[in-house]
Parts: structure tokens; C-alpha cells; sequence
């Protein structure tokens, strides 16, 4: 059988060849874009400068999209003020940040002159990524006006982010602690350590479990255990886990392994991630579900996905917290628009309204004793909800982050010394 | 004028090359950049690309137990599901044909192939997890007591919640591939064998067969392909050990650190080669009978 083309299925082919040409011809040269940055160096301009050169721009944020609170904070409550405010229109685009560094990194290859991604949230071992890459502009921090008011500089939270010098090219944005989330009803009394938790846990076989350890925050969960085995004082001055947790780790494992069979499923399969933690937690399989943000879960019991009873607690040896930040890529075509609402994301008043349980719930970068007296009546005045621990609680258990190199090197030894056991 | 070319041997024979130039530059062009670049990838060592050449990452990779278990659970999980989707859609296909069922039921076998397969996951988790809909309708009856009683078929280590889903989504695929040859069938064939007195077993394997097998086995390879490199299913529907070999090349694409880069790419390209083997072989095998059947039997 022959197929017959007829005069106008012919051209239709044509057309599809010549686009499909014309596509890829697009894709490789797009370098001819200008770079706006390079006609002045905005490092060593003032601020008002910058700010006249960002009005009237376009600043494309690339986020992390998978929070409902944090969405509608950045497009209904950021976007206009920074629209009115500077005249700079803010664009989100919800994107997890493997993916964005992944793009930046095919960007880089490709050498294109000017991308599409001016400001990104990331921390950690991303940010190592990104910093070892030479995806990050530069050290563009101590200029904006609202670090240098609100933001302590010498603690070492704003010097390393899980232990990786900062050197200027990521701003503190908040800081977030880790939680562990219950339902009061059924579970009265909460663990205050983890050998309570191996106790509870022989009483309520199949009620807790945590996500893998490929999982941001099932990683944290493991951390949390390391710390309990090994002292903080001496993760902090290893950074490199190879050499010595090995051995000391061993109490780690076997905790693991004891309390598997305990666990939901009897640990033969692990949630893939938080999200499926939460949807256990929410169905009744499981009673206990946690999170590296502390304030997280109350717009989840506002929205009903979670009991009314539902509460949180930290236990010995205390809650790991860390910062998160935002940076500008390489290529972004418009640092000084980015520069202009990083400034305004650290600025006290986003930071406050951040704050509110209905918007995002999480604690600010900022340094209390550095607000103005009206700010800090308002930050007095914030009611975090009634899952959020209270301030000094959370200040006290308060745990630093260690290098990044223990986040893979949990999750491999977890694989080799519990799941495949 | 036109006309006048469309009797010239040479326009004609480019118009059915003209057919195929959007498809074959489609997949030249995007398929084959894609593949090429992984594979570079996979044989290059340093950070970047042509730096120096080296096998150190396949070695790496042959000697890692994980690519093996998740290899070897890849292809159970995947045979197992292509086999039983042939199986009963095969079934099927025979039953809308010999029965003359109406178009609309027809239409109605194939609404799965219009569902996104993460939705198919997400309904396998709602029916068959331990808190889904069978386990609450066992307690209601009283079947169970108590619902962690329910059989684990989601998320557990033999791989029965991804077969499930897997069969759902492919077995209308299958239906709408056999449902033509059945159609081509010559019936007189079907009568003359059961006139000679055949029963339903042989009528099927010596009439229906030697024209079903050649599809059978083309559509087995593409579900085979398909299945052994998906993600989604999987990645929602698999407990955390074993894995499928696509999830873990995830997981080792997206370590935060990027080290086993290198490994996920020739995962991948090992995978590449296996399936563009085993079609190529495949489809040489066919060519016979696929002449065969051309002619008449």
C-alpha cells in the first residue's frame, strides 16, 4: 500500500520540516540576547543606581513550588508591593532547584551570553553544587541596604551554609527548624528522646515511620539520630565524614535496625518523600509525621488536611535548624532587578508578613535586635499558631547544620546499612 | 503543472520521503542528541565534556550490587506486566471481535491509554493500600479486622502495585493493536478449521495465531521498552528496595552532589543499547513471517 500525498498534505510536511528546522536553528543561537550587566559593574555601583536601573524590569524568580502559603505570599503579597514600590514586575516560576541548577548548567556549556533566571532559592549541598560550578554572579550581599541594617553578618549562620563559606553570594532569606508532628488524640504523651521514641514505638508497632534517606527531610530525620550518637562539637569539626563517623556510627545503624520491625510496614518500605509521609499521617496509617520548618503544618490543619489535634515536639538532642537563601545565577539578564527584590524579600516588612501562619509560618533572617520598635510590637504581636512551639523552646534545642558531605554520605550508608540488610 | 510532476518518478519518490522528514528528523535530531549526549557523558571523565575518555564509569557501574538487584528487579516486574497485559488483551480483543460488541464498548476498553499514568498510580494507591478502598470495604464486611491486615500490594517489594497499574494502562494498547488483525482474518479460514472438526484450543493456535504472533511480539517489544525505562509508576508505586532501575538513575542523576552523574548516564545507555538490541533482533526475526502473512499465508 502507497500513500497518496495530496497538494495540501504535502505542504503541510513542508511547513513541519521548516519549523521543526527553524526550532533548532532557534535553540543554538540565542546567544545575540544582550547581557545588561556587563555595561556597568553592579558590584561597586551604589544602591540608588541599582534601584534606577532595575525600574521598569522584569525579575524571574525560580522556586521551589510545592507550598500552597508560600506561593500566595510571593504572588499576592510580594509581587504587587515590589511592582508599586520599584516599579519591578516579579515573575515566579515554580521549579524544584536540581532542575534549575541542572538548566544553568546546560546554560553554561551552551555559553549563552544572557539566561532566563534571575534570582533562585537554594541552600546546602545545592548551593555547594552551584558555588563549585560557577553558577552563582557574585558577591553581591553586603550591598543591599537591608543586610547591612537587619542582618547579623558575623553569626556563623550567614558565614556557612552547611559548612560552605558563603563569600557574599547567597542573602539569608529565613531560617527554618526541624519538628517532629503529631495527633495529640492518640498520642498523648510524645517522646522526649529517641529511646522513648524505641519505647513508644514497641507499644504502637506500624504508627511511625520517616522518609527515605534521599529525601530532604528523612536525611534531616537521620542527622537528627547521628547527632544523638556522636557529639555535635565533633560533627562540626569533621568535615569529612568518611574518616571517623564509620566506626562511631555504628550505634546509628543499630538503632535503625531495632526498630524496624516496629515501624510502618515494618520498615520493608519507606515513604519516598515528606509528602507521602503526610498523606500516611493524614489517613490515620501513621501517627507521627515531621518537617524541617516548624511553623509548616498549621496551614495544613487550617486547610483540613491535617486533625485539629495535630501538634509538634522536639526531643533530645535537639532540633537541627538552618537558613535558607536566595542567589542570582551567572547569567542572569537582569542582576540589578534581582538585587532590587532580594533587598526587598529581607526588607522587615516582607519578612513579618513571611511570618504569618496563613501566608508561609516560617521565622525571619533578620535579627530581632536589630528592629525598629514599631517591627518588633509586630513581631511580639504574631500569633505562630497553635502547633508552633514557642520561641525560646525552639531556641534552645537549637542544633547548627554540619557539612554537606554527611547528607550523601547518610544516604548511602542508610541504603547499604539498613534498607538492604 | 503540478500534475504534471506528480507523474515524475523522481517528485514521487521524494514525496514519500517528504512524508517521513518531520518524524525521521524528529527523532535524528532530538532522540538521537539526547542519547549521544548521555553516552558521551558516560565515557568521559573529568568534569567536562571530550576532557579524557574513560570506561571507569561502566566498570564502576558492573561492579555495584544496586544496579544489579534494581536490573534484575527492572526486568521481572517488566516481563511480568508486559505478559499478562498481552495476555489479557489478547482475551479481549478476541471476545469485542467473536462477540460483534458495540463500537461504544470498544471505545470504552481503551479510556485508560487517555489517563495520565501518574493518575493511574494515584488511583492504584487509593483501591489497594492498606487504608484504600478494598481494605475499607474488607472491614466493613468484616473481612478483616482490623485494616493493616490488608495484603500489602502497594509499595511492596515484589513489585505487585507498578505490575497493576502497568496492566491497566497497557492492556487497552494491546486491544487496539490485535483488534485489526482480527478484523483482516479471514473468516473462511476459522470455518474450515472448525468444519475439519478443530476445537476452540486448536482454531486459535493454528488459524488465529500465525497471523496474531507477529503483532503480539512487535507490541511485547514496545511495552517492554516503555515499561523497563518509565519513571512515574515506579517512583509512586515502589517500595524503597528493590528499585526500579529507572528510579535509582533518578536518584543517582540528583544526588546533591553530582558524583554519580556519570553512573546514571551509563545506566542509561547500557539500558539504550539492550532495548535497540533486543527490538533489532526482534524485528529481523519477523521479517519472514511478516512476508509470510503479506503474501497469504
Amino acid at each position: 500500500m502507497r500513500l497518496r500525498l495530496t497538494k495540501k498534505m504535502k505542504q503541510i510536511m513542508l511547513l513541519a520540516t521548516i519549523g521543526i528546522i527553524a526550532l533548532l536553528i532557534a535553540a543554538c543561537g540565542n546567544s545575540s540576547i544582550e547581557v545588561k550587566n556587563e555595561e556597568v559593574n553592579l558590584l561597586q555601583e551604589d544602591w540608588s543606581t541599582i534601584e534606577s536601573l532595575a525600574k521598569g524590569s522584569e525579575v524571574r524568580i525560580f522556586m521551589w513550588g510545592g507550598d500552597e502559603g508560600i506561593n500566595r505570599y510571593m504572588d499576592e503579597w510580594i509581587a504587587p508591593r515590589l511592582k508599586e514600590q520599584f516599579d519591578v514586575t516579579l515573575n515566579r516560576t515554580p521549579m524544584d532547584i536540581n532542575e534549575v541548577l541542572q538548566k544553568l548548567m546546560t546554560e553554561k556549556r551552551a555559553n549563552r551570553g544572557a539566561g532566563t533566571i534571575d534570582v533562585i532559592w537554594l541552600n546546602g549541598e545545592n548551593f555547594k553544587n552551584a558555588k563549585e560550578n560557577e553558577l552563582l554572579w557574585g558577591d553581591f550581599v553586603q550591598q543591599l541596604p537591608n543586610v547591612q541594617a537587619y542582618i547579623d553578618m558575623t553569626s556563623l549562620d550567614a558565614q556557612f551554609d552547611f559548612g560552605t563559606p558563603i563569600e557574599g553570594l547567597e542573602a539569608p532569606w529565613g531560617k527554618v527548624q526541624f519538628v517532629y508532628v503529631y495527633d495529640e488524640d492518640k498520642v498523648p504523651n510524645p517522646p522526649a528522646s529517641f529511646e522513648e521514641l524505641r519505647q513508644w514505638m514497641t507499644e504502637n508497632p506500624g504508627r511511625f515511620t520517616y522518609p527515605e534517606a534521599s529525601d530532604f527531610t528523612g536525611n534531616a530525620f537521620l542527622r537528627h539520630l547521628l547527632y544523638n550518637t556522636v557529639d555535635v562539637e565533633t560533627l562540626l569539626n569533621t568535615p569529612d565524614p568518611d574518616a571517623f563517623v564509620e566506626e562511631s556510627s555504628v550505634p546509628m545503624w543499630d538503632y535503625l535496625n531495632d526498630i524496624k520491625p516496629n515501624l510502618w510496614r515494618k520498615g520493608e518500605t519507606y515513604p519516598t518523600s515528606l509528602t507521602e509521609l503526610d498523606r500516611l499521617y493524614s489517613q490515620g496509617e501513621v501517627w507521627m509525621t515531621m518537617g524541617y520548618n516548624e511553623a509548616r503544618v498549621e496551614s495544613l490543619i487550617a486547610n483540613g488536611t491535617f486533625p485539629e489535634s495535630t501538634r509538634t515536639f522536639v526531643m533530645e538532642p535537639g532540633s537541627i535548624g538552618n537558613t535558607h537563601f536566595l542567589s542570582i545565577p551567572f547569567n542572569s539578564p537582569n542582576a540589578a532587578g534581582a538585587m532590587v527584590a532580594i533587598n526587598y524579600l529581607l526588607s522587615p516588612e516582607a519578612q513579618l508578613a513571611k511570618m504569618e501562619p496563613g501566608m508561609w509560618g516560617e521565622n525571619m533572617s533578620l535579627d530581632p535586635t536589630k528592629l525598629s520598635e514599631t517591627y518588633r510590637q509586630q513581631l511580639d504581636s504574631i500569633d505562630r499558631g497553635q502547633s508552633v512551639l514557642p520561641a525560646d523552646v525552639l531556641q534552645e534545642r537549637f542544633l547548627p547544620e554540619v557539612s554537606a558531605e554527611y547528607v550523601n554520605w547518610i544516604q548511602e550508608q542508610w541504603f547499604n546499612e539498613v534498607v538492604r540488610n | 503543472m503540478l500534475t504534471g510532476f506528480k507523474n515524475n518518478g523522481l517528485m514521487r519518490l521524494s514525496a514519500t520521503k517528504l512524508q517521513l522528514l518531520p518524524g525521521i528528523l524528529f527523532v535524528v535530531v532530538i532522540v538521537g542528541y539526547g542519547v549521544v549526549s548521555a553516552f558521551v557523558e558516560s565515557v568521559s571523565g573529568g568534569t567536562g565534556v571530550g576532557e579524557s575518555w574513560t570506561l571507569e564509569h561502566y566498570q564502576r557501574l558492573i561492579a555495584n550490587d544496586v544496579f544489579w538487584e534494581s536490573f534484575i528487579f527492572s526486568i521481572k516486574v517488566t516481563s511480568i506486566s508486559t505478559l499478562i497485559s498481552l495476555f489479557i488483551g489478547v482475551i479481549i480483543a478476541r471476545t469485542l471481535y467473536q462477540c460483534f460488541i458495540s463500537d461504544y464498548a470498544k471505545l470504552l476498553t481503551w479510556v485508560p491509554m487517555l489517563i495520565p499514568h501518574f493518575v493511574a498510580a494515584y488511583m492504584v494507591i487509593l483501591l489497594f493500600s492498606p487504608s484504600g478502598w478494598f481494605s475499607s470495604i474488607g472491614y466493613q464486611l468484616g473481612l478483616i479486622e482490623y485494616q493493616s491486615q490488608f495484603p500489602i500490594l502497594v509499595m511492596d517489594r515484589a513489585g505487585i502495585g507498578i505490575i497493576l497499574a502497568y496492566i491497566w494502562k497497557q492492556v487497552p494498547f494491546v486491544v487496539l493493536m490485535v483488534l485489526p488483525v482480527y478484523y483482516q482474518l479471514d473468516k473462511r479460514y476459522l470455518e474450515v478449521a472448525r468444519t475439519l472438526g478443530s476445537n476452540k484450543r486448536q482454531v486459535f493456535f493454528t488459524v488465529e495465531w500465525p497471523w496474531l504472533y507477529p503483532v503480539v511480539i512487535e507490541v511485547g517489544i514496545i511495552l517492554f521498552a516503555f515499561i523497563i525505562a518509565a519513571f512515574e509508576i515506579p517512583y509512586l508505586l515502589g517500595s524503597t528496595f528493590p528499585k526500579m532501575l529507572s528510579v535509582v538513575t533518578y536518584q543517582w542523576f540528583y544526588e546533591g552532589s553530582w558524583s554519580q552523574r556519570p553512573l546514571a548516564m551509563a545506566a542509561m545507555s547500557l539500558l539504550t543499547v539492550m532495548i535497540l538490541f533486543v527490538s533489532f533482533l526482534a524485528l529481523f526475526l519477523l521479517q519472514k513471517s511478516r512476508y509470510r502473512m503479506m503474501k497469504g499465508l
